[in-house]
This record gives C-alpha cells, sequence and structure tokens, in this order.
C-alpha cells in the first residue's frame, strides 16, 4: 500500500526541502521504495539538496505535458537505488499544472513506490493546491517562530477544509538553550496552538547547513538532526518511537542522546 | 391611466398591469389584445405571470391564463403573487424576528478555527474548541468559546451593545461589542504565549462606561449581562 504525503508550511525557509530530502533519504535507508516529488515550479532546488542537480534531463511538467514518460523524468538517487527524484522545471511557473494533473500523476506513481514525498511551495495558491492534491497525508513544518506558526496554523485549516484527514507536525530548528532561557517557543508551546499530533522535533543543528551544501541528506548520521529525521521516518512507517520527554529534568537534549545511544 | 393593460418584463416572465376601473370583460379582451400583437416575440415561451394594479379573484386570474393559453403559444407555468407591500412587511416581520431572536437563540460550531478562517452568525454562537490568531467570530448575538479565544471575537455586530464574549481561556487579539473595541496589551506576541495564564479562569467581556471589560464569571456577573 502506497502513500502520498505532502510536506508543507505556508512560511518559506523552515525547512521543507530539507525535511523532504531527509526524510525521503531515511525512508530508503529503511528500505522503502521512495519517489521525491518537487512541485515548486520556477524555484527548483530539492535536487540541488539531494546533490542530482546535474542529473537532470526532463522534469515535472515535462511529463505533465506529455514530452517524456515517467520513467525517463525520475532521476536515481547516487547512494539509494531505491530512491528517486522527480525535478521540477525552473524556466516555467505554477500555472503550468494544474491539480488534477496532479493527481493523474501520483496515481501513476502509487503503483511503483511506497512513499510518494511532495515538496510544497511557500504560499497557499496555485503550487499549493497542486502539491496536495493528490495527498493522502500531510506533514506540517514549522520553527518555533510566531511567524511561521501563525503561516502554519492556517496551512492546517485549508488542508482540513480539503478533507486530508492525516496532518502531523514536525518542529524544526529548536534551540533548547534559548527555550529554556524563554527566549523560543518550546515543543509543548507550539503544540499547545495547533493541536495536532507531533511526529517530530528536530534540534537547529549546524550539520544540517554543511550536508545540504554538500547536497547529501545527514538523515541516520550520528549528528542529533539525523537521528531525529530518522526517527520521523521510522513513526511514519508506523513504529513506536517514543516522543521526546519534555517533562524529564534532563530535557531534550540528554533524550535526544540517551535515544540515539540506544541505537 | 392611459392603457388599460401594460405588459412588463421581468426575471420571471410577465408582469400585467391592469387598469381597475374598466369592466373585467372588456379588460379580457384588451389583455387579447395586447398579447395578439406581440404573439410573434412571445413564441412558445414560458413564462411566469404576475398582476399589478387591480385585485382579481381566482376565477378571473384563471380566466386570463386560459385566455391566454388559448389564443397564444405562450405557456403560463404559473401565476406568481405580486404584492410588494406584503413582500415588505414579511421581510420586516422576518428581520424583527431575527433581531429580537439574535440575543437568544444560538448555534454551535464544533471545531478549531485557525488562521484565516471567519465564521459569521445571525444568532449568538458558541464554539466548542480555540479560536486561534487570525481567525475571527462575528455575531449578531453573544460568543461563547469552550476553548482559548486567541484570535478576534466580534459579538452584537448590528450594533447590541448589551451581548457579551465569554471563554475559558480568555487571550483574544481585539474583542468588539457593539461599537466598542477592546484590543490586547501590547506585548510581544512571544511573551503573549510565554505568560499565558497557568491556571485557566474562565472570563466574560462586557461593555462597561463605552469600554470593554473583562472579568472572571462569578454568579454575580451572569445575573447583571
Amino acid at each position: 500500500m502506497s502513500e502520498v504525503i505532502v510536506i508543507t508550511s505556508g512560511k518559506g525557509g523552515v525547512g521543507k526541502t530539507t525535511t523532504t530530502a531527509n526524510v525521503g533519504t531515511g525512508l530508503a535507508q529503511l528500505n522503502k521504495k521512495v519517489v521525491l516529488i518537487d512541485t515548486d515550479i520556477g524555484l527548483r532546488n530539492l535536487d540541488v539538496v539531494m546533490g542530482l542537480e546535474n542529473r537532470i534531463v526532463y522534469n515535472l511538467v515535462d511529463v505533465v505535458e506529455g514530452n517524456c514518460r515517467i520513467k525517463q523524468a525520475l532521476i536515481k538517487d547516487k547512494k539509494y537505488p531505491n530512491l528517486f527524484l522527480l525535478p521540477s522545471a525552473q524556466t516555467r511557473d505554477k500555472t503550468s499544472v494544474t491539480p488534477e494533473q496532479m493527481q493523474k500523476l501520483v496515481e501513476e506513481l502509487r503503483e511503483e513506490f511506497d512513499y510518494i514525498l511532495l515538496d510544497c511551495p511557500a504560499g497557499i495558491e496555485q503550487g499549493f493546491k497542486n502539491a496536495i492534491a493528490g495527498a493522502d497525508r500531510a506533514l506540517v513544518v514549522t520553527t518555533p517562530e510566531v511567524s511561521a506558526i501563525r503561516d502554519a496554523d492556517r496551512i492546517i485549516g485549508l488542508l482540513e477544509a480539503n478533507e486530508i484527514k492525516k496532518i502531523e507536525l514536525i518542529v524544526n530548528r529548536l534551540r533548547m538553550d534559548m527555550v529554556k532561557r524563554g527566549d523560543m517557543m518550546s515543543i509543548e508551546d507550539v503544540h499547545e496552538i495547533l493541536a495536532i499530533d507531533l511526529i517530530g522535533a528536530v534540534p537547529d543543528d549546524e550539520q544540517i547547513v554543511i550536508s545540504t551544501n554538500q547536497g547529501e541528506p545527514l538523515v541516520g548520521s550520528d549528528s542529533l538532526a539525523g537521528q531525529a529525521y530518522l526517527n520521523i521516518c521510522k513513526r511514519i512507517m508506523g513504529e513506536e518511537v517514543p516522543l521526546l520527554d519534555l517533562e524529564s529534568k534532563n530535557g531534550v537534549w540528554s533524550k535526544f542522546v540517551s535515544l540515539f545511544k540506544k541505537n | 391611466m392611459s392603457q388599460p393593460v401594460v405588459l412588463k418584463s421581468n426575471p420571471h416572465g410577465i408582469n400585467l398591469i391592469l387598469d381597475d376601473r374598466i369592466p373585467f370583460q372588456e379588460l379580457l379582451d384588451e389583455i387579447l389584445h395586447k398579447f395578439k400583437e406581440s404573439d410573434k416575440f412571445f413564441k412558445n415561451a414560458r413564462i411566469a405571470l404576475s398582476f399589478e394594479g387591480r385585485e382579481l379573484s381566482q376565477e378571473e386570474e384563471l380566466a386570463i391564463v386560459d385566455l391566454i393559453s388559448r389564443n397564444t403559444s405562450i405557456d403560463v407555468v404559473c401565476i406568481l403573487d405580486n404584492n410588494s407591500l406584503r413582500d415588505e412587511i414579511c421581510a420586516r416581520k422576518i428581520q424583527e424576528f431575527d433581531e429580537s431572536q439574535s440575543g437568544r437563540t444560538g448555534e454551535f460550531y464544533k471545531g478549531t478555527l485557525r488562521s484565516g478562517q471567519v465564521i459569521e452568525c445571525k444568532t449568538s454562537i458558541v464554539v466548542l474548541g480555540d479560536v486561534n490568531p487570525g481567525a475571527k467570530i462575528i455575531a449578531k448575538g453573544n460568543i461563547v468559546v469552550l476553548g482559548s479565544l486567541r484570535g478576534n471575537a466580534y459579538a452584537g455586530a448590528a450594533g447590541d451593545e448589551h451581548t457579551f464574549v465569554a471563554a475559558l481561556d480568555m487571550d483574544p487579539v481585539q474583542i468588539k461589542i457593539g461599537n466598542v473595541i477592546g484590543r490586547s496589551s501590547d506585548r510581544g506576541p512571544l511573551s503573549a504565549i510565554k505568560n499565558r495564564r497557568k491556571t485557566l479562569e474562565p472570563q466574560v467581556a462586557v461593555v462597561m462606561d463605552d469600554s470593554i471589560l473583562i472579568e472572571p464569571i462569578t454568579s454575580g456577573l451572569l445575573m447583571n449581562i
């Protein structure tokens, strides 16, 4: 049974593309057959984060317009043979594709893949509508900032209105030192406002910047963020990985560390 | 009246403006004449007929319809009641009823209102859920939020300042009651979240001396609103 998951946020720059790259790679590490679709037509960059830019021949718009077959446009990952990318077009814009066309494309890919991840553009316009059209499930990415949370709230409302039943939250770029000082919202604060299931929290980690710049997702690596992403992947697959215990005196960091040690 | 019969079209069909002084039989002849004149124009049309300017009995109305169907190709689908005075009275009565009921009856809304979502309600409303920042409730009557009110609430939207806004957790961006508006203090959004009251206490907002007053709900207060 394949699942179509849209990664969305409303606000830009909170880590949708990084999350898509890492979650997709993580699911591939866990032996799932995965395809990532970059729906940000005109502002393509999932291919850059994946380090696959130099392999692009055809793109999403080519597939939709019938210039090529889906198979021709799919790019196989450098490391994982069960991971593919369908890149976006850079020279076109969001109106080049309709929600109906996206739905049809996704239905075709369902036959081949276990997970289809859609990297959604920022905003709530055509690009967003295209991205959510065929989705079964949504991961809403937010950072613990009031502006990002306001946008995430709006997005959740729109997802609910579009009858996407399963909506889960990823709190990205958490800085526990700031949370402790009271300068940043805690996971609990975020969760209280958005009131949807939390599927993972990812700490702010400079390793992310490094890995993004290298074009190699860090999921599964020794870094805290790498472990956090892998836990998200396991939870997506239905595995019960304990969520971070916010009440514990040790705080989130040591919980991360202890989870890491167990593995 | 210069002409005893005038045909006037309206969105549904034809309005017949009739002279109420000439005998009915004469009127029928005039109607027949008018329709014959424009028979080509109305060819096979399906219309709704309405009358104006003369009180007609049911028999008379039927006689006119019968006359038209027998002598022209027009298909009279129905007769519309065209009494603008009655319409006006009806509309006014309905509006009066709505207004009188706005503080007494209510609706329920189940679910959380998220940023960008707006509910408008002609009566009072009870929300079973939260109202998040960026969301808005507008009611002609009262507003009760069984959850956190963190967005905007506008009670007494028709101008009634005797309405109220109540919430289990009162932390709104703005409250408007009638024409009186109140806003939250100028702390930053993060401190608003961090400094939220630890123990939730239901509160109610009312208008007092032209400003919004927010108080804990007590039995004494409930008697006064």
